[in-house]
């Protein structure tokens, strides 16, 4: 599915010709869902943009103004750690869900022979099931008298880990929980490509670990993006994992901007906050579109 | 670790060329995956109330699952909001797909990729932006509400679901149909529609499982009206978290199996190939 | 604002429609209006005819998850052939920004400091007392709540619980306690730590330690809590208000804690009561309470007065103390709670202290902003 994410995106940058003779119907079928997005979407984010330069009422409402008292607020060093911290942890999550998520793909992909279907179903499974109730249950599995702990400390192995509540604990959980997204594109792009590459590769290179990194891994490599960014995004803006899994010091961006909203009570300073993590994930976006169209020539 | 996977010939091997590395390393990878599943199900039979030791076989959290009016009506808002976004991102995704795949003019492409900025917009973003707009203008937050930011939210996935499946159909089996004297939207009802069919069950399916989980907006946009399940859960698991709640997922695991087996046989019955969830993975 | 509207209408979604490219207009529409409507909604619920306690639908039910014996809503649904519709929250910030947002529930409970707020704002309905079959129990004996502070006369609320705020520890593991705030620095349960989540308990714990007011909005007052509060970080396990959950757990061997929890955790969760303690430091601990009110949006304000009266049967008393493990506020309420808490002394709740200096008071909005701006950047560090 993502793979058609970023060649929706990379179109724009692309002119592509169609007979003008159906131009009127499409035009038609365009305009419903470009309206609601207008409307629901667009003029939406619009208003979270003006918020950010109003400030909190006498009565505890928000109201729309024209300061930068909140972006001021913003460079005070504890929001700085805040973002550097949801990176650190989004970077790390999807590099863990790479390096573990890669592998799966690629034994149900060119090994799974006719259980592949029945694997990829065996995969999603658990991911149409309740995300939150599968992490309460991790929080009880590995709580400090739960049954792992247990398990260690019968068998001698350990007098008990501290699993929750700390860093480790917040990344497991967005790993958990969106790793799926990562393997599915993988698949899919190992799925699409030409085994044949491999065979060849083989002849050129000497080890299958040569071949791995100079073949296969360039012919998946949209797969690959495609998952980054299915991985990457949620887990910047994620809060429950934090909230359910993390220790006093793990709050992450979305923490902060939901505390604002629903705790600090102020909107205006929690709009301020979504403003900047807009502007962080154009940055991102930048970079990941020149990466996929490098991708795209390289095709 | 992703090296020691590489195998020595390409696909299509009979068993005995697996790496066992790879072959092992996935398996474990699914057997934790379903370690917090086992776990679910094992205790939502558990006779005592407790989440960590199991005192006997006994079904009395569904009887309380069942008898739980709040829960129950959690339920059932779950299911409307998922059912309604799942119809009408349908509808709407597959206008924008058409419309992406078929319009030429630079400004309705610009539009239409517009449309599709949801998909890289984390969703509290999102949830952030839907709260302001429906308190800004003085609305009542609501299922509505909450349907309103899920159809904004799915509208997207569907259109690259059904787009993938349209930019690998051929122009030409339109243009014969052209030919042959259909107008344009009969050509699109006779040929394309049923052409993306698989796809537009992909993109239902996957609509309805995100939308049924999510969390994040509906914690956002959620008012009066019963609360969805997922935002249910969340407050419970913040408070006190009653053991009823492992059978609601058991319920939930139950349904879902049932759904993807159905996304695996329905394409069958119809004279398929593929599945949908060929689709979904992109496969 | 007053008129109630369940879900969307067409006029809604009209308006939806023209709001569109017009974020300016918004300005007018919910956002800086703020200021008039409430004085508005508070004028007309003092003028309109106040409800009367009969069925006019199905109860829409905020409070704490969990927070009634299941027993009670089952009584009350079948003797008023109504449906109990439930939404929960999880702190009471959280609960304020959800009506304020315009969400209509029929009745709410909120901490005491909130039911002041709320009335303020005109945000909840005045009871007409004559209504409760049961008034007797809560009011005109004598009881402090007739005339409490947050609500003379008990005009727009009736009271419901009462606890204090300390520390829960266990015996097995901390051996050091010192009857004091400074436990929630304890070396040997370093990492094993809770505090409570919520903004008015663990700056009102860090100002009992450092001799201060706990409702301080002083400026130097509140930069030294700050300090204080992220000097507590490292012996943190974490910021949580599910006690309970936390105690069972294992997790945490010393818990900031609400004192009706922790009884409620020793008979119900423990797998050995006896090894948990319950402290009241010796600066001070928090006393607070909370009451049951009516917006003023409440669609169904006459279920609302029943579901009232309902709580002050003495049946329903009983009831809820034994499930809860909070004191309620009526005639019969503290004698049944303090037979069930008797083998804990610290648990004991003096209701006539009520008025002492720990419990928690609202702030002019910028002394508001400055403890909540405090508070994130503890979050945060």
């Amino acid at each position: 599915m993502s793979l058609q994410v970023e060649d929706a995106l990379v179109d724009l940058a692309k002119e592509k010709r169609r007979s003008p003779t159906r131009t009127r119907l499409w035009n038609v079928l365009l305009a419903p869902p470009a309206l609601w997005m207008l409307v629901f979407f667009i003029s939406s984010v619009t208003i979270v943009v003006l918020l950010s330069f109003g400030h909190v009422g006498d009565t505890g409402k928000p109201v729309f103004g024209f300061s930068l008292d909140n972006y001021k607020a913003l460079s005070d060093p504890v929001y700085l750690k805040v973002f550097i911290r949801s990176a650190v942890f989004a970077i790390a999550t999807t590099a863990i869900s790479l390096v573990l998520g890669y592998p799966v793909a690629y034994t149900i992909a060119l090994h799974g022979g006719k259980y592949k279907n029945a694997l990829i179903a065996f995969l999603v499974i658990p991911f149409f099931a309740s995300y939150l109730i599968r992490m309460y249950a991790w929080s009880t599995l590995l709580a400090d008298e739960g049954l792992i702990n247990q398990l260690l400390r019968d068998t001698g192995l350990s007098s008990g880990i501290r699993f929750l509540n700390t860093p480790g604990a917040v990344i497991a959980g967005l790993v958990y929980g969106s790793i799926v997204f990562m393997v599915l594109p993988i698949y899919a792009s190992l799925e699409r490509m030409d085994t044949a590459l491999i065979e060849a590769g083989k002849d050129l290179y000497h080890s299958p670990l040569q071949t791995f990194f100079a073949v296969t891994v360039p012919a998946t490599r949209a797969g690959m993006l495609g998952g980054v960014l299915l991985v990457f995004l949620p887990a910047l803006g994620d809060f429950v994992s934090a909230q359910l899994l993390g220790g006093p010091s793990t709050y992450m961006i979305g923490n902060l901007i939901q505390q604002q909203f629903f705790e600090g009570q102020n909107q205006p300073l929690g709009s301020a906050l979504t403003v900047v993590l807009m502007l962080a994930l154009l940055i991102f976006m930048v970079f990941y579109l020149r990466a996929t169209q490098r991708v795209n020539r390289e095709k | 670790m992703a090296s020691e996977t590489v195998p020595t010939t390409g696909r299509r091997r009979s068993v005995e060329g697996k790496p066992t590395f790879a072959v092992a390393f996935t398996a474990l990878f699914l057997f934790v995956l379903y370690v917090p599943i086992v776990v679910v199900v094992l205790f939502s039979f558990n006779s005592k109330k407790s989440l960590s030791v199991f005192g006997g076989f006994s079904t009395r959290w569904y009887q309380d699952f069942f008898n739980d009016e709040g829960l129950l009506s959690s339920l059932r808002a779950s299911l409307f909001i998922s059912t309604v976004t799942m119809l009408c991102s349908i509808v709407l995704g597959t206008m924008l797909a058409l419309a992406l795949e078929r319009v030429t003019s630079r400004p309705a492409r610009i539009t239409g990729t517009v449309a599709l900025i949801p998909l890289v917009t984390p969703e509290i973003v999102t949830g952030v932006a839907a709260l302001l707009f429906f308190t800004g203008l003085g609305m009542k937050l609501s299922l509505t509400t909450v349907i309103i930011a899920e159809i904004t939210f799915s509208i997207s996935y569907v259109a690259v679901i059904v787009r993938g499946r349209l930019s690998s159909m051929s122009d030409e089996v339109e243009e014969a149909a052209r030919d042959l004297g259909c107008t344009p939207f009969q050509a699109l009802r006779l040929v394309v529609l049923p052409t993306i069919l698989p796809a537009l069950i992909a993109a239902g399916l996957l609509i309805f499982a995100l939308v049924f989980d999510d969390f994040i907006l509906a914690f956002f946009t959620t008012g009066i009206d019963p609360q969805p399940l997922s935002v249910r859960i969340y407050s419970e698991i913040r408070m006190t978290i009653s053991p009823a709640i492992n059978a609601v997922g058991t319920c939930m695991l139950l349904v879902s199996v049932l759904l993807i087996s159905l996304s695996l046989v329905v394409p069958r019955l119809l004279g398929r190939k593929d599945s949908s969830l060929d689709l979904i993975s992109g496969g | 604002m007053t008129e109630p509207r369940l879900s969307m209408n067409r006029r809604d979604f009209l308006r939806g429609s023209f709001g569109v490219g017009a974020a300016a207009a918004l300005a007018a529409c919910g956002f800086s209006g703020g200021s008039s409507t409430p004085s508005a909604s508070s004028n007309a619920s003092s003028a309109a005819p106040m409800a009367q306690a009969k069925v006019d639908g199905d109860l829409i039910y905020y409070s704490w998850a969990d927070y009634c014996d299941p027993a009670v809503k089952a009584g009350f649904k079948s003797k008023y052939g109504v449906n109990i519709v439930e939404t929960n929250y999880d702190g009471y910030a959280g609960m304020l920004a959800k009506i304020q947002a315009g969400n209509a529930y029929d009745v709410v409970l909120p901490g005491a400091r909130y039911v002041e707020l709320m009335r303020k704002q005109g945000l909840i309905q005045k009871l007409d007392k004559s209504q409760f079959k049961n008034a007797d129990q809560l009011f005109g004996w004598g009881s402090y709540f007739d005339n409490p502070w947050y609500d003379p006369n008990s005009d727009y609320s009736t009271p419901f619980s009462m606890w204090t705020t300390g520390i829960a520890y266990r015996k097995d593991k901390v051996t050091t306690a010192q009857g004091s705030w400074n436990d929630l620095w304890n070396e040997q349960a370093k990492g094993h730590i809770y505090v409570l989540d919520e903004d008015d308990e663990a700056i009102g714990m860090a100002a009992l330690k450092l001799g201060l007011d706990v409702n301080t909005a002083n400026p130097d007052d509140l930069a030294k809590i700050k300090d204080v509060l992220i000097s507590q970080k490292p012996y943190l396990r974490a910021y949580s208000t599910d006690d309970i959950n936390n105690m069972a757990s294992g997790n945490a061997w010393i818990h900031h804690s609400w004192s009706g929890d922790f009884l409620n955790f020793i008979k119900t969760q423990a797998t050995d009561p006896t090894q948990w303690v319950y402290e009241l430091p010796k600066e001070g601990a928090p006393l607070n309470s909370d009451a049951w009110v009516i917006p003023t949006n409440a669609p169904h304000p006459g279920t609302a007065l029943l579901w009232l009266d309902w709580l002050m049967q003495p049946d329903n008393v009983a009831k809820n103390i034994d499930y809860l493990g909070y004191p309620l506020l009526t005639k019969t309420g503290p004698d049944l709670y303090a037979k069930a808490a008797s083998a804990y002394p610290s648990l004991a709740v003096d209701v006539s202290k009520v008025v002492n200096p720990t419990v928690y008071k609202n702030h002019d909005p910028a002394d508001q902003a400055a403890r909540n701006a405090v508070w994130t950047e503890v979050k945060a560090a």
